[in-house]
């Protein structure tokens, strides 16, 4: 017993010293460059703060003496860490708003977004890349593959403008922008899926094709099952594994598409805000979304690997 | 709603669900019938905080602060919260009287105290008022006592400015950050998910005749196409930022009225009069004869009328010059200016002067307004016909106020407004003060400018300010400190279902409170 | 992301090699060839001329500020080819080398270096870019050094676990026993090993980079006029998208016609 919760424990508390080492470089690394970053940083605030119009130098004094940013930068990066660890990520240095705040209503936001693109690609790559993998060489595989090689060249935003002539502007369906209902959800997650299904459908298709090409499948059949039943049963569990394990990698993609497509359709949540605050100079901000994007990976990954030791207790054994 | 087709219908009943909660605690405002139409408003401008020092443009846009003066569509000041005013002989000791009975958002009574204690918040962070000579605030029976140290004439425009509106004592927590926008206005905030939306309900206690629309939302949308395509969807009811080339494509949308109001708010370029190549006035001139406004204007901006030949545009009355000849492109003579300065075509093409120093300079911009890297990578082609090579560095709207204090600027593009304040004299003021200005003059004073700007500060009779005002247009338009581009317009996108709308060339409020739908 | 696995896949496609090798000949011929044979500058303006059609002046159009799409096409797809190999070739080095030492060496470094490796690999690319490149808005070369740092991580990776396997075998174990020098058997005995595998890596990387600075400049994060840039060309002409379709769909068909190059080239390699 004592081993089998450590095979499930091992994985699981290397992420999380991963977990630690993202939080470390993310908020070093932001706050580094911010600092080093041209433009000094009270004016950038400045203009966030009073506008376009109105920004100038005495904007700017207000800010700095408000935000203390005249203080030595090694006491800023080790107030910063310390804070970190007792959970609390400051003040956005333009709205004021508490960081974590603005998170979680941004999470919200982008969580809608992944939430809703997930099982969209799930829905179009699944099918497509299972039809792929049992018609393997003949035409439907050649079908699904070129559309995921063709999809896969096409740029994020290129995909997104695409749908958005095409549905809305054209044809009317789905509003282009806004964030506050369903319909305003469909392109950005739809654009995000189709990205993600080219990925999702590859994988689904290999692992079909391995599985069906595999001694349990033919058992299976020679057992008497229908060609249906056998996939279900048998083929569906077998090939869920490389699928989950891709799904990890297809995450990390999934979270770079959504900072471009948050950017296009102007979707308020987390990856919108990190390039905002990078235009802004909003450290803590920007390093509350860095930190939380990175972690937000590591935690998938996680549960990516805990789902493999839980669909095949093997791979731990293997592991260990 | 009509419009909309089936998926976005399934889509607004669910729309609940996805609101922030702040935004599900709402209370009706009691009244009998209840309007389910909210009114939306799309623009590109971001809510960057609650403070109106800082984006309380916004709010007063909204509807929810209110200043003691307000502007009318001239710029002329009207009453707002303050129903009368009056000023001594002398221009110094200023009295604003409140209207009786106004009431916060939060049902609070507005007192004469609540109000100086807001102005003396807007004293104190960079505003329009922090510029005024203001000695004392304070407060006498019913009225706001301003005592100034000298004469000012534009005081009832600068306290139209977004900076001088009045808030709630409540609106501020202990530290004194402004933690709820409690205003007067006709309006008042249901939600505020910064940076991207405001949701504001009609107030039953404002001073003003009960509004027909009873709930707005403003919404954030930083993708022109976006923005337009909100306005053909009939998503938006009233979309601002609307792209020049997409201007044209709403005009021939049935379902669309398109408007576009001039306003005073002009493309600049700025030049480091310092610098040995913008030193002289001939260089100026030549700088100034070798741009394409025509072009620009019609390809650019879709607009040849907006072709700049001064600073000002025709709509700010007496700051505009009536009888100025047109800007023509004339490349040989700008030539022979610049061979004048010293200037001779090197090798390359590029001028070098007697030292060898080539005319190579640096001309920084920014893209919150999306023209404006346009129309520096324009300038940059046209300059280099008569021999200037130019850089363009494409950066945020702050570069150009840090550069000015570093001293590092060469060029800078900039999209400059003279509504600030509804008397653009409070913008010129600063502007092309004495010791130059972030958003105007870099090393540049002209004696006589300042002697103009001086007496119009506290000038109050019409012929003498006409005077002065044509007097400071003349010296601006002859010695070239910037050099005017391009004049704006507002263009805004109006939907079918609302009527009755009055854009504010100011832009100080889209005046919801006069807005009518269309249909009962 | 998982190129490698990608890669096997578009194997299968038949001549997706040839293919590829022929679209990328064309595109790097008029990339390479293109603006030194196009006359027109691509700086050069005709405000009058501003989204002219495809005609007998501008073949493919002009842009909004009149310029020749043409050259502007010449020169950014040679800007993308450059860029993303110079960005491939400098995470390449940096990633082989670093594999090969962690392989060799083995111990503290090899733990180390693994253990940043998968720190970077956590860290989504496009954040670490966005950090790195706000240094330097709009120049080059810190755009490809940003993208190098989070790229050089998938070649670490790879080299280092296959060097491993390859330095374990017996005629390289036999070959350092008997006094061969490092040069000589990495040079000889593992690199010839990897090549065919870092290949199909650098095709990938090639063909993401283009992609990365494509989607960067296009959220104005890249390179400052009048440069003409795949992704910035779209950006600017994106208020034209109703008046001139063409000319602003032209920039992206590029980006996508020269990373499906790299792909099928890449991934069509026969094993």
């Amino acid at each position: 017993m004592g081993g089998n919760a450590w095979r499930v424990l091992r994985p699981l508390l290397s992420r999380l010293g991963q977990a630690g080492l993202v939080a470390l470089l993310v908020g070093c690394i932001g706050f580094a460059l911010m600092h080093a970053l041209p433009g000094d940083q009270a004016f950038r605030l400045a203009a966030e703060r009073y506008g376009p119009d109105i920004v100038d130098a005495r904007a700017a004094a207000a800010m700095r003496a408000e935000l203390g940013l005249d203080r030595p930068l090694a006491l800023q990066l080790l107030e910063w860490l310390g804070r970190v660890v007792r959970l609390d990520l400051g003040r956005s240095l333009v709205t004021g708003e508490p960081v974590i705040q603005e998170l979680r209503v941004q999470l919200g936001y982008t969580a809608l977004l992944a939430g809703m693109a997930l099982p969209l690609s799930a829905l179009i790559g699944l099918p497509l890349g299972i039809a792929a993998g049992l018609w393997r060489g003949r035409w439907p595989d050649h079908a699904v593959l070129s559309l995921a090689v063709l999809l896969r060249a096409v740029p994020a935003y290129a995909l997104g403008l695409a749908l958005m002539v095409l549905l809305s502007v054209r044809l009317r369906w789905l509003p282009p922008g806004g964030f506050e209902g369903w319909a305003e959800l469909v392109l950005p997650s739809l654009t995000l899926a189709l990205g993600l299904a080219a990925v999702s459908s590859r994988v689904a298709r290999e692992s079909v094709a391995a599985v069906a090409a595999s001694p349990v499948l033919a058992f299976a059949r020679w057992k008497g099952l229908s060609e249906r039943d056998a996939v279900r049963r048998h083929g569906l569990r077998n090939a869920a594994i490389p699928v989950l394990a891709v799904l990890g990698l297809q995450l990390i993609g999934l979270v770079e598409g959504i900072l471009i497509v948050e950017t296009l359709f102007g979707w308020p949540g987390i990856g919108h805000a990190l390039v905002h605050a990078i235009f802004a100079r909003d450290v803590p901000l920007v390093q509350g979304t860095a930190l939380i994007m990175g972690l937000g990976v590591v935690l998938l990954n996680a549960a990516v690997d805990l789902a493999c030791l839980l669909i095949d207790p093997r791979r731990g054994r293997q592991a260990a | 709603m009509r419009r909309r087709r089936l998926p976005a219908l399934a889509a607004a009943c669910l729309a609940p669900a996805l609101r922030p909660v702040a935004a599900q605690a709402a209370t009706g405002t009691g009244a009998g019938a209840v309007d389910e139409r909210v009114l939306r408003i799309v623009a590109p401008i971001e809510i960057g905080g609650l403070d109106p020092a800082r984006s309380g443009f916004i709010f007063t846009r909204m509807g929810v602060v209110e200043t003691l003066l307000a502007a009318d569509a001239e710029g002329r000041p009207v009453p707002a919260l303050a129903e009368r005013w009056s000023v001594d002989a002398a221009g110094l000791e200023w009295r604003f009287t409140l209207r009786p009975g106004l009431r916060f958002h939060d049902g609070s009574a507005v007192t004469p105290g609540a109000a100086v204690a807001s102005l003396r918040r807007a004293l104190a962070d960079a505003t329009a008022l922090a510029r005024a000579p203001v000695a004392t605030l304070d407060v006498a029976g019913r009225d706001v006592v301003i005592r100034l140290a000298r004469p000012f004439s534009i005081l009832p425009a600068v306290l139209a400015n977004y900076g001088s509106g009045i808030l709630a004592p409540a609106s501020y927590d202990a530290a004194g950050h402004v933690q709820a926008v409690i205003g007067t206005g006709p309006y008042r905030v249901l939600s505020i998910t910064a940076p991207m939306r405001l949701e504001v309900e009609r107030f039953d206690l404002w001073w003003g005749p009960r509004p027909e629309i009873s709930r707005a939302i403003y919404l954030v949308a930083g993708q022109g196409e976006a923005r337009a395509a909100m306005a053909e969807s009939g998503q938006a009811d009233l979309v601002f930022g609307l792209h020049p080339a997409t201007m044209a494509r709403l005009r021939r949308n049935p379902a669309l009225e398109v408007r576009a109001v001039a306003i005073p708010r002009s493309r600049i370029l700025k030049l480091n009069l310092a610098s040995p190549f913008f030193d002289s006035l001939a260089e100026r001139q030549a700088l100034d004869l070798a741009i394409d406004r025509q072009g620009i204007a019609t390809a650019l901006l879709r607009n040849p009328s907006l072709a700049a030949t001064q600073l000002l545009p025709p709509m700010t009355g007496d700051w505009h010059l009536a009888d100025l000849p047109p800007a023509e492109r004339d490349l040989p003579r700008a030539r022979a200016l610049l061979a004048s300065a010293g200037w001779t075509p090197g090798p390359d093409g590029i001028l070098r002067d007697r030292q060898g120093r080539r005319f190579r300079v640096v001309l920084t911009t920014y893209s919150t307004w999306p023209e404006l890297p346009a129309i520096a990578t324009a300038l940059q082609a046209q300059f280099r016909e008569i021999g200037v090579d130019v850089d363009v560095s494409i950066g945020n709207t702050s570069d150009i106020p840090r550069l000015h204090r570093d001293v590092t600027l060469e060029l800078g593009l900039m999209s400059r407004n003279y509504a600030l304040v509804p008397d653009p004299l409070g913008t010129i003021l600063t502007d092309f003060a004495p010791q130059g200005s972030d958003w105007g003059a870099m090393h540049w004073t002209d004696p006589q400018l300042a002697a103009a700007l001086a007496r119009l500060e506290g000038a109050t009779a019409p012929e003498e300010r006409r005077a002065l005002t044509q007097r400071a247009s003349a010296i601006l338009h002859e010695q070239r400190p910037v050099i005017p581009i391009a004049w704006s317009e507002l263009a805004v996108a109006i939907g079918r279902r609302v009527g009755h709308v009055a854009i504010d060339p100011f832009e100080t409020s889209y005046r919801l409170q006069d807005m009518r739908w269309r249909e009962p | 992301m998982s190129g490698l696995a990608f890669g096997r896949r578009v194997a299968a496609l038949p001549c997706a090699r040839l293919a590829g090798a022929g679209l990328l000949l064309l595109l790097l011929g008029f990339g390479l060839v293109g603006p030194w044979l196009i006359e027109a500058d691509p700086a050069r303006q005709d405000l009058m001329a501003s989204l002219a059609p495809p005609g007998a002046r501008f073949l493919l159009g002009a842009d909004h500020l009149g310029r020749s799409m043409l050259a502007r096409l010449a020169h950014a797809v040679r800007l993308s080819f450059l860029l993303s190999g110079l960005t491939v070739a400098a995470a390449g080095l940096l990633g082989t080398a670093l594999g090969l030492l962690a392989a060799w060496e083995g111990g503290w470094l090899d733990r180390g270096l693994s253990l940043l490796s998968d720190t970077v690999l956590a860290l989504p690319g496009l954040l670490l870019v966005l950090l790195v490149i706000a240094f330097a808005p709009g120049q080059i070369l810190p755009l490809a050094g940003g993208i190098a740092l989070a790229l050089w991580v998938e070649f670490f990776r790879v080299t280092r676990a296959q060097a491993r396997s390859l330095l374990a075998r017996p005629h390289v174990e036999a070959a350092r026993l008997l006094g061969f020098g490092r040069a000589y058997i990495l040079g000889h005995l593992i690199l010839p090993e990897l090549a065919p595998i870092l290949f199909t890596l650098a095709g990938f990387g090639i063909g993401g980079v283009i992609l990365t600075v494509a989607t960067l400049s296009f959220i104005s994060i890249g390179l400052k006029p009048p440069t003409a840039e795949l992704g910035g060309m779209t950006s600017e002409m994106l208020p034209y998208l109703a008046e001139a379709p063409f000319q602003a769909l032209l920039p992206s068909l590029f980006v996508a016609l020269a990373v499906l190059a790299c792909h099928l080239l890449a991934g069509g390699r026969p094993r």
